[in-house]
């Protein structure tokens, strides 16, 4: 009898515990869906670019008193590609989705929401911030709806580009100071410094490195092979803007003739012979060394060896971007104004309990209030008003410049991108730039071997070397690379099979004995035919002619 | 001598000292059908233990299948799962016409069949050796070393590799160092290489784990035997080759038919990770095809077609070798 007891005994308390459990979990979920005011809502907010953190710094408190929202932030673990894709397969999505290029699987699948009537009715601030360019959010000609918001900078100025390559400064140093216009310019002067200093701090010298081996193929290998060619920067495609023709860009001879021109360079043991086999993190470490002389990356991608090398005291060695072309009768592209570029944003999930709250939230970011909180901090803290202007205290503008995780542990400039943001060339309502950098702020962090190089030039900034951005006009389709191309069309996946070939092929050109370039180039160029690459062009042109329909730049 | 495996069920259970039960010789129907409860009622403790995997296998094994349908339609997940669009066979014909999945094919059983010949002869060997070895704590000691790298991830073991690998890496130094070659070599950069690599990674990676299911199975050979060799005159080498191999190879044989029957499956981390763009088209898989142009691009039907594609090749393998071992009269799965 007694042991009959105890098990019933047994069984009541994990009966009551498990009931108690689920209470608990009620209990909550209701609470939060009433959204009482003093009760901060928590939105979930996944971010492809996301990293992991908590919301739980000064500037993010500051939004929670503000907005009454809270946000869980929530990224892609290990970069993974699939997080959409099988978020839609579950069905189990966040409050709010930044989606970047899979926004338009998101839309098909019918997981977030049309934004059109709640930015009519409450968007003030968004309207304020995107004015005439609203139809650049709009979603496609077939469905000129409106799904995202941000991502990018309303009114920007171009202070900054990467260039085609960047160089060391010492080699511009080493040689006095030469103009670099050409690939053949370029060739010479790595070719000059490679004989002369063989080895780096005992090292052996790297003339041009690359990085082939994973995504960041087209970020050092395909886009260089453009931007040299005078293309914008389309993705992978070459398109005239004011045509709407648009080319897989790797079937054009000029890239040809870049490739060939890499090709010569691996023959004479110019190019990194690692180049596309070691790894990201191996690549940075080279770059670090200071024993690269050149390569064709973006600045962002090369941070981390940008700041290592300042730190090691070796400010020669860190690099100047270069406006390299083909030959003198090509344009370097690298300062083009591509517009607002619309096309990504933050949406809102269809199955949010807390859609309007969600989309207040978004238009309150918007607001000049929150940019100035966003861009520059909280004030007294991050920043002070001197004579009624901001002023960036000193410790946090050195942080920002220097240290990797300021923006992380402060907020400041952390919950910018990817949310509605004014550019760089955006003032507030007193006069002054919204955003802190300022082209004086880039001239002003230049490092001591930047500006004496620059002074010997006779220029105070990179950009000096380019075209202006004047001359070169305002993008009327934006960039290809923000387009989002249907699921499951052809278009989609002929481009990722031909993305794929032309990995491999090029590589394989590059890396092949010139003799045999041409072979190679040719059997790539047959299978770019029978993968009906010219069915992949005709519906690229199509969307970019709608494009310039929809934002009515045709 | 071979002493028969059953893996599978089906087995007449045979208590302690008794006749198998259930065998009645007389199949009178109404004797049948009473005996089929009777049968039943004894077994009642075994079919209670066994039900809940029954139920596993139903719930995680057998509904999902329902999801094959897919494969025959244009699936959409925001169209529920009765107004799909039905296009029955065009995703099948789709990737018989696509060169990268022959290309993936051919990689995918390439580097499996390697994968089983030398993973299967290196377990076996180390097990051997293993065996005959006389200092105990040594033993344990190497085994529990050799067996280590099997809990290490891929994505580490794979950096360990390009690391010695490349062109600067240990291996490059110490060839050069000993004057057997001149330049460096490309190993990562070499497409007919890719295979070994994956191959030899995979071998360094599996061998101390694999070879645990054989030492076992040595440790169950009766000691008499090598006595009654031992008297013989045999040597430790004869020894091995008479009495050790010759009692697991039930053993070998039903993990080989397993293996063979998983050929296919043999994922796409080793890939993925080793592999770079100069020797990709050695280094497609199945699955990695099936990640980047299915589900990667939001077809699921496509990916559903390869997954399907890939079940018919495993049971196709799979009863082939069984077969085979029926044949040749060895122990077999089922």
């Amino acid at each position: 009898m007694v042991k009959k007891h105890f098990w019933f005994g047994i069984l009541l308390l994990v009966g009551v515990l498990l009931l108690s459990a689920c209470q608990d979990d009620t209990a909550t979920t209701d609470d939060s869906s009433s959204g009482s005011s003093d009760e901060p809502v928590t939105l979930t907010f996944f971010s492809s670019d996301g990293v992991e953190k908590e919301f739980n710094d000064p500037v993010a408190q500051k939004i929670t008193e503000e907005t009454g929202v809270e946000l869980e932030l929530d990224y892609p673990v290990g970069g993974n590609d699939e997080a959409i894709p099988l978020m839609i397969a579950s069905g189990d999505y966040p409050d709010l989705i930044f989606a970047k290029g899979d926004i338009g699987k998101l839309i098909d699948a019918g997981g977030v929401i049309k934004l059109d009537d709640l930015i009519e009715e409450k968007g003030d601030n968004l309207k304020a911030m995107y004015g005439d360019q609203l139809d650049r959010l709009r979603n496609s000609i077939d469905d000129p709806s409106i799904y995202t918001v941000g991502t990018y900078g309303v009114n920007n100025a171009y202070w900054e580009t990467s260039g085609t390559f960047q160089i060391q400064l010492d080699v511009l140093r080493e040689l006095g100071y030469p103009e670099i216009n050409t690939l053949e310019d370029f060739e010479a002067a790595i070719t000059e410094y490679y004989e002369k200093y063989p080895e780096i701090d005992g090292q052996k010298t790297i003339p041009l490195s690359l990085l082939g081996s994973d995504w960041r193929w087209l970020i050092t290998v395909g886009n260089p092979a453009g931007f040299a060619a005078g293309l914008e920067d389309d993705g992978q495609w070459a398109v005239n803007d004011e045509t709407g023709e648009a080319t897989y860009k790797f079937l054009l001879p000029e890239l040809k003739e870049y490739f060939k021109w890499l090709n010569g360079l691996n023959d004479k043991g110019l190019l990194d012979p690692e180049s596309f086999t070691h790894t990201y993190d191996t690549y940075i470490s080279k770059v670090s060394s200071g024993r690269v002389l050149s390569v064709a990356d973006q600045d962002w991608d090369i941070a981390d060896a940008d700041k290592a090398l300042v730190q090691d005291g070796k400010e020669e060695r860190t690099y100047a971007p270069l406006p390299v072309t083909l030959t003198e009768d090509y344009q370097s592209k690298g300062l083009k104004d591509y517009g607002f570029a619309g096309g990504w944003g933050i949406a809102i999930s269809s199955t949010s309990e807390h859609q309007e709250k969600a989309f207040e939230f978004l238009d309150w970011m918007a607001s000049e209030e929150a940019q100035i909180l966003t861009n520059w901090g909280i004030e007294g803290v991050n920043y002070d008003i001197v004579d009624g202007k901001r002023v960036m205290k000193e410790e946090d503008r050195q942080r920002m410049n220097n240290d990797a995780d300021y923006g992380k542990e402060t907020g400041v400039g952390f919950y910018v991108y990817p949310f509605p943001q004014w550019g760089t060339a955006a003032v507030d309502s007193n006069g002054q730039s919204i955003t802190p950098d300022s082209e004086q702020d880039i001239i002003d962090n230049f490092n001591s071997a930047e500006k004496e190089v620059l002074a010997e030039y006779d220029m105070e900034n990179w950009i000096d070397w380019f075209p202006p951005t004047e001359e070169l006009g305002v993008s009327k389709h934006g960039s290809v690379a923000n387009f989002t191309i249907p699921s499951d069309s052809d278009l989609q996946v002929i481009q990722q099979k031909a993305d794929d070939l032309i990995q491999q092929r090029i590589t394989e050109a590059i890396l092949a004995k010139p003799a045999s370039f041409d072979s190679v180039w040719d059997k790539m160029l047959s299978e770019l035919k029978d993968m009906d690459i010219e069915t992949a062009n005709q519906a690229m042109t199509k969307m970019v002619k709608d494009k310039k329909e929809l934002w009515g730049t045709n | 001598m071979s002493k028969q495996i059953h893996l599978g069920e089906g087995e007449p259970v045979v208590p302690a000292g008794g006749a198998p039960i259930g065998l009645d010789k007389k199949p009178n129907r109404k004797l049948k059908k009473k005996s089929f409860w009777k049968r039943v009622k004894s077994q009642k403790a075994l079919i209670l233990m066994a039900l809940p995997f029954v139920i596993w296998l139903l719930v995680f094994k057998y509904i999902p299948i329902a999801g094959w349908v897919m494969a025959f339609q244009n699936y959409k997940p925001q169209n529920g799962f009765f107004n799909q669009e039905w296009v029955f066979l065009d995703h099948f014909k789709e990737l018989f016409h696509e060169p990268m999945f022959y290309r993936a094919l051919e990689n995918t059983l390439g580097m499996g069949i390697l994968g089983i010949v030398f993973g299967t002869l290196s377990a076996i060997t180390f097990a051997l050796l293993l065996n005959e070895m006389r200092f105990v704590w040594f033993k344990k000691m190497t085994q529990t070393i050799s067996y280590l790298p099997h809990f290490v991830s891929w994505v580490i073991v794979a950096n360990i590799v390009t690391t010695m690998l490349s062109q600067e890496g240990p291996i490059n130094t110490l060839l050069m160092g000993m004057g057997i070659i001149d330049n460096p070599i490309g190993f990562m950069s070499n497409p007919d290489m890719f295979w070994g690599i994956v191959t030899v990674s995979d071998v360094w990676k599996e061998t101390g784990w694999n070879a645990i299911i054989y030492f076992a199975a040595m440790a169950g050979v009766d000691p008499q035997l090598y006595e009654a060799a031992k008297v013989d005159g045999a040597s430790r080498w004869r020894q091995m080759w008479h009495i050790t191999l010759p009692s697991i190879r039930p053993v070998i044989i039903v993990l080989l038919i397993l293996n063979i029957g998983n050929l296919i499956n043999i994922g796409f981390e080793k890939q993925m990770l080793l592999g770079n763009n100069i020797v990709a088209d050695k280094a497609l898989v199945i699955d990695l095809y099936a990640l980047n142009y299915g589900i990667g691009m939001f077809r699921y039907s496509f990916g559903t077609a390869i997954g399907i594609f890939k079940s018919v090749v495993s049971i196709v393998l799979i009863l082939i070798a069984n077969g085979f071992a029926k044949r040749v009269g060895e122990g077999r799965v089922f």
